[in-house]
């Protein structure tokens, strides 16, 4: 059985359609990313799977709990950190934690053990009697992750869980993460590129509300790339040779003295070779790795962040 | 017991919030204040006359009629036929004063003989009887057709209210203060949907009960102090409570059930927090035909039956019969209806909220 299963899971919001026939598998245990820009169906996704909205059409089941039908089931299961953080301003870090602990049905002393453990990891000890209100935005954040953890559910789901923090903290939350691979099915949302490719087992590329690619970082980059880039670091590049280069390869991308070349099956001998033959100052020259980014460029026709 | 859990968190949200915490107690006490003593020991004009005729005679019922077309004389449309029943109302506050023709009357007039009326009065307001003792003093001359010696004697009575102005306007006024607690109750949940708590709570498995109990058990200590301040701050400032104060607390309480179960369906059906003025679009209406600041005996029938089914007058006629003396016996219909309506309120907020849930 798969920790979370998908079928056809389409969410329409008056003419809008958020979330379009997606279907996905993730298996216990795994860290599974969705990774798209904003307004590509994500969070719609997972307030599906948090039974906060309906699907029109299509299923999903949670360790085997339709999501429509037994939502109770499925809420018993899950931990939750939404996009924004959302705590009780008004109480502490323990207080916090002992609400959604309780409502899940730990008694006081899990709730204290539990609670012991994620103040400390996520270095909240210092400010646990503190209400929450006087807080950093990531130190709200890290406690909102904890909050997520603090019923020791079975599957976790984390919406952005790294959005507008400072590189540190994030750093700081990717780490708490990353050890948790393996021990919790986690399906995460983001739209960092370099957060799916850290810590992700699989990715879901989702644009417009459909999963366009499936697959871990890796196969992702190799499979999906076809597309090779190059860049070359020049002088006194004629309008002649651009123009040859142009009507040769597919894509080209100049910024100053940098050249960057996209092409299929691009043949690095025959490029240097050609731009010395037409006496262009060839200063290096390299293959570049393909990047998350560059696949998500290749299959959506646009960047991430836009 | 989840919704426990949920009403401690929103008992410690509120009670950690100052500015909420003053409006919601400081609020009580100035609405009484400014209240009772703007009422304070005003009396209606005109003069409203009970009179006790034990006579029974065309003579004496003619006597009434010419009492009754003076023009500062309201006559009471009761005529008593028994003194003590008349004595025991002007006691316990339900009149001011009363005129006391004894039997003998007519016989009196037909023999010209002196005859002896009793104005029987609360001591605690002597004017009363100094101002209307002349006015009978006229009309009983000219009816009678004797020179005035006409006696009229002046009885003071110890009435057990103090003030019936007070009386009257209190409990209208504890009523509408609590139902401000449906604006605020409904202001709670619309703020925590509108912050998004509302959607992280629904994450886990509390259900839709838990939310409403949850929201709505913070408001009890709210409900018990304000009430007691109601009471209080009017006992000071000249309420009696002649009946049983345990059964008026038991109204008040039942009252303000009732105005918290509006105001979580106010909250279940709202978006924003800033929507939960729309509480006001009820409220004002229904205080308004709740007999708190005047009665509905004069509005159209329609508007009365409105004003019956609802809870609010029957809190406000049933502790105002209690405040005055009158014993449970007399008022466990209104209670009927102020736990029924509590029961159907919770019920639908529970409904109303589940729809909320999953969207």
């Amino acid at each position: 059985m798969n920790a979370v299963q998908t079928l056809k899971l389409t969410k329409k919001f008056d003419s809008l359609v958020a979330v379009n026939g997606v279907d996905l598998e993730i298996k216990k245990g795994e860290l599974f990313s969705l990774l798209g820009p904003n307004g590509a169906g994500k969070t719609t996704t997972i307030r599906m799977l948090c039974c906060l909205l309906k699907p029109t059409k299509g299923t999903a089941s949670v360790l085997g709990y339709d999501i429509a039908k037994e939502p109770f089931e499925v809420k018993k299961l899950i931990g939750v950190s939404p996009q924004d953080t959302i705590l009780s301003e008004r109480l502490n870090c323990w207080e916090n934690l002992a609400l959604i602990g309780k409502v899940h049905g730990l008694s006081s002393n899990e709730v204290k053990e539990r609670s012991k453990e994620l103040l400390e990891t996520m270095g909240l000890m210092e400010r646990a009697k503190d209400q929450v209100r006087k807080f950093s935005g990531g130190m709200k954040r890290r406690l909102s992750i904890a909050m997520a953890l603090v019923s020791d559910p079975q599957v976790l789901f984390l919406d952005e869980p790294t959005l507008g923090l400072d590189p540190q903290a994030r750093r700081t939350i990717w780490e708490y993460i990353a050890e948790l691979k393996g021990k919790k099915t986690i399906l995460l949302t983001t739209h960092y590129m370099e957060e799916a490719d850290f810590l992700s087992e699989r990715i879901g590329i989702i644009d417009e509300g459909r999963v366009v690619a499936l697959g871990t970082s890796q196969e992702l980059k190799t499979n999906l790339l076809e597309m090779r880039s190059m860049v070359v670091s020049t002088e006194n590049l004629t309008a002649e040779v651009m123009e040859n280069l142009q009507s040769k390869y597919s894509r080209l991308e100049k910024d100053k003295g940098r050249l960057k070349i996209y092409h299929k099956d691009l043949d690095f001998k025959e490029i240097v070779d050609y731009l010395h033959s037409r006496g262009v100052t060839v200063y290096s020259a390299a293959l570049e790795q393909p990047t998350l980014e560059d696949v998500f460029i290749q299959i959506t026709g646009k960047k991430l962040r836009d | 017991m989840n919704f426990w859990e949920i009403g401690k968190r929103n008992l410690k949200e509120i009670y950690r919030n100052p500015i909420l915490l003053g409006f919601l107690l400081g609020m009580p006490v100035a609405f009484m204040l400014v209240f009772c003593a703007a009422a304070g020991g005003g009396q209606a004009s005109p003069i409203s006359l009970s009179v006790v005729d034990e006579d029974h005679s065309q003579t004496s019922s003619a006597f009434i009629q010419n009492l009754g077309s003076i023009e500062a004389i309201e006559l009471n449309e009761t005529i008593y036929s028994e003194k003590s029943q008349a004595q025991e109302d002007l006691e316990d506050g339900r009149i001011s004063f009363y005129l006391f023709i004894p039997s003998g009357f007519e016989e009196a007039k037909q023999a010209q003989q002196t005859v002896n009326l009793d104005l029987a009065y609360k001591a605690a307001d002597p004017m009363i009887g100094l101002q209307v003792k002349p006015i009978i003093e006229a009309v009983g001359s000219e009816f009678l057709g004797v020179a005035p010696p006409l006696t009229v004697e002046l009885k003071g009575t110890e009435s057990k209210i103090k003030n019936e102005v007070v009386n009257f306007y209190a409990p209208g006024i504890a009523v509408f203060g609590l139902m401000i607690l449906i604006s605020t109750a409904a202001e709670i949940i619309a703020g925590d949907r509108e912050k998004g708590f509302l959607a992280r709570m629904f994450t886990t498995p509390a259900r839709p009960s838990d939310f409403i109990l949850g929201y709505s058990l913070p408001f009890i200590p709210v409900l018990i102090v304000s009430t007691l301040i109601y009471l209080g701050v009017g006992m000071a400032l000249g309420l009696t409570v002649v009946g049983n104060l345990g059964h008026v607390f038991l109204i008040f309480f039942l009252m303000g059930l009732c105005s918290i179960g509006i105001g979580m369906i106010v909250g279940s059906l709202i978006k924003s927090e800033s929507q939960a003025g729309v509480s006001w679009i009820f409220i004002v209406p229904m205080a308004m035909i709740s007999g708190a600041w005047f009665t509905v005996e004069n509005m159209p029938s329609a508007v009365k039956s409105v004003a019956g089914a609802l809870p609010f007058i029957h809190a406000i006629d049933a502790s105002r019969a209690v405040l005055n003396g009158s014993s449970f016996s007399a008022i466990t219909l209104d209670i009927y209806w102020l736990v029924g309506w509590a029961v159907v309120l919770f019920a639908a907020g529970i409904v109303l909220f589940r729809r909320t849930m999953v969207s």
